[in-house]
């Protein structure tokens, strides 16, 4: 059973596609509050993994708890509902709209925006209210009319994750959320992260080692669809089978 | 999406034209007028599909010739001239099959989803050509027209050329209206996110079958509003109805006139039908001309007879 301190849970979380393992009996917690990063090399099922925690891929075996229901089954439509939110490592956005249209997609799915066909004005007044903030909150206030395909490669980051923050979750799974931005933009986006975390929980998957040591409070090292290693980011940092597997790689 | 100044007028001076049509007096032009604005319910219908939510239909006919056919019936096996009566149960049992096929299809995606409500509207094809008790292939005449009478005094009589025409014109503005408040609800807007990027829609915590499958719905029973009102024109109906011809060529009436605008499938059904009309004298092969007129628009005007109308900036 999940106690209190854990707000996810895998358990021996497997998923195959034909004869590779992607992710190979996983068991993980993540603390409410934390951010919890997964590192590890490319192919390493990283992504794999977080598809498996926002419901976009099935599990082949094994389980996922959110705060200590089984939802392994669960659809992402659901798991976004009970309070996950995702992010992509390339954006996945509405390219045909404007980026107040896309985040005002985002606010208005959570139960409180009721009335579907016809809503009251105040109803309404709460929705555009909300993604006005998470437009701000991402810097995106001048951009509010722009077409979110015609934005910068940096600034659709910055509206992928503004339509995760507007959806108002509790967990969040941020996929490489500094891949490919330029230093002041990874800059931006990190301070974005770090005021975020400071109410919510992250499963942070990114590359960037500065910035996984300077953010995460837990680091889980995964190679070839295992847990090579989960610990404080010091220990993950002195640790020699993570050098030898992974951090010592980079330093070549 | 918005219609510049000009277009709304012409719009409005579209719709003035249309209601005074009846003052002519010229039989030919009022049939022709009722059937065209018919499918302009019957392609705005579809247009919420495909223009809106993305699901490219061919089987969008089968409503259409659902209620059609259960006008037919209920007239000729029941009796039932109340179009209180008939109306109603028309429109719900298109709705009842869009619900049963809409909720089978959905589970397909692209391609496949097209496949299978083709297949739909076949299968409705040949169980209509093939049932003798349903008409068979031939068809069978509606014995009567809907009309409303209260307490002895006839209110309204279907059947009469003029009050039958005015009925279209009233039921096509409504549905006008209707759709356009649906799209620019909270609804419709979810249905163009779902058009652009279903599986990020569904990270957002949208059930996106469940609002594909209402618009499927919706689209269906407007398409049998339509079937029953051409049922009602004609007073005859056959199995053509259903046909994947009768499906195309909405779908084709959509594109024409430009999807995802409402005003744009009314275009389009206007255009086709005086080219119908005007190539059938020409030429044997007017067929060709409409193929013709239907590849221009589409490499030539890609937002259709509706971006002819559309604001510059928008």
């Amino acid at each position: 059973m999940a106690d209190a301190g854990a707000l996810l849970e895998t358990e021996a979380l497997t998923r195959r596609f034909g004869g590779l393992t992607a992710v190979d009996g996983v068991s993980l917690r993540f603390e409410r509050g934390r951010v919890h990063a997964i590192i590890g090399p490319n192919g390493a099922g990283k992504s794999t993994l977080l598809n498996l925690l926002s419901g976009e891929l099935r599990a082949t075996s094994g389980r996922v708890r959110f705060r200590g229901a089984d939802v392994t089954r669960a659809p992402p439509d659901r798991l976004s509902q009970m309070g996950i939110g995702r992010s992509y490592q390339t954006a996945n956005i509405f390219p045909e709209l404007t980026c107040a249209e896309c985040l005002w997609l985002a606010a208005q799915s959570r139960p409180r925006a009721s009335g579907i066909f016809f809503r009251a004005p105040r109803v309404e007044a709460q929705v555009v209210d909300s993604a006005e903030q998470a437009l701000r909150a991402c810097g995106l206030a001048e951009r509010r009319l722009s077409l979110a395909g015609e934005l910068s490669y940096g600034e659709q980051r910055q509206l992928e994750i503004a339509m995760m923050l507007a959806t108002d979750p509790e967990l969040l799974l941020v996929d490489e959320p500094l891949a490919g931005l330029g230093h002041r933009e990874a800059e931006t986006v990190l301070a974005l992260l770090r005021d975020v975390a400071r109410e919510r929980t992250l499963v942070l998957i990114e590359h960037d080692m500065d910035a996984v040591f300077s953010i995460a409070g837990t680091v889980t090292v995964m190679v070839n669809g295992r847990v090579l290693e989960t610990g404080a980011p010091q220990s993950i940092r002195q640790s020699a089978r993570v050098r030898e597997a992974y951090l010592g790689e980079e330093e070549t | 999406m918005s219609l510049s100044r000009r277009g709304q007028a012409g719009l409005a001076a579209g719709a003035v034209a249309l209601a005074l049509l009846p003052l002519l007096g010229d039989r030919f032009w009022l049939q022709f007028a009722g059937k065209a604005m018919i499918t302009c319910i019957f392609a705005m219908s579809l247009d919420l599909l495909v223009g809106y939510a993305g699901l490219v239909s061919l089987g969008h006919a089968a409503f259409f010739g659902l209620a059609a056919f259960l006008l037919a019936g209920l007239t000729n096996q029941f009796g039932l001239l109340n179009p209180a009566a008939t109306l109603p149960l028309c429109l719900g049992g298109a709705a009842l099959a869009a619900l049963l096929i809409g909720w089978l299809s959905l589970r397909a995606t692209g391609v496949y989803f097209v496949m299978v409500t083709l297949a739909f509207t076949q299968m409705l094809f040949y169980l209509f050509s093939e049932a003798p008790g349903l008409g068979g292939s031939d068809g069978i005449y509606v014995a009567e027209r809907p009309r409303l009478v209260v307490f002895g005094r006839t209110l309204l009589d279907l059947g009469d050329r003029i009050p039958a025409y005015l009925a279209i014109w009233t039921a096509l503005a409504l549905v006008f209206f209707f759709l356009y408040r649906v799209v620019r609800a909270p609804f419709g807007r979810v249905l163009v996110g779902i058009r652009v990027n279903e599986p990020r829609m569904r990270t957002l915590g949208y059930p996106t079958r469940r609002y594909k499958l209402a618009a499927f719905i919706i689209g269906g029973t407007l398409a049998g509003l339509a079937g029953y009102l051409d049922a009602t024109l004609y007073g005859f109906v056959n199995p053509a109805l259903f046909g994947w011809r009768q499906s195309g060529l909405v779908l084709v009436t959509v594109l024409l006139g430009g999807k995802g605008t409402l005003y744009g499938p009314m275009l389009g059904a206007f255009l086709l039908s005086l080219l119908e009309h005007f190539g059938e004298r020409v030429t044997p092969h007017w067929n060709a001309l409409i193929g013709a007129v239907v590849m221009a628009v589409v490499l030539f005007l890609p937002g259709g007879l509706a971006g002819l109308l559309r604001e510059k900036h928008g």
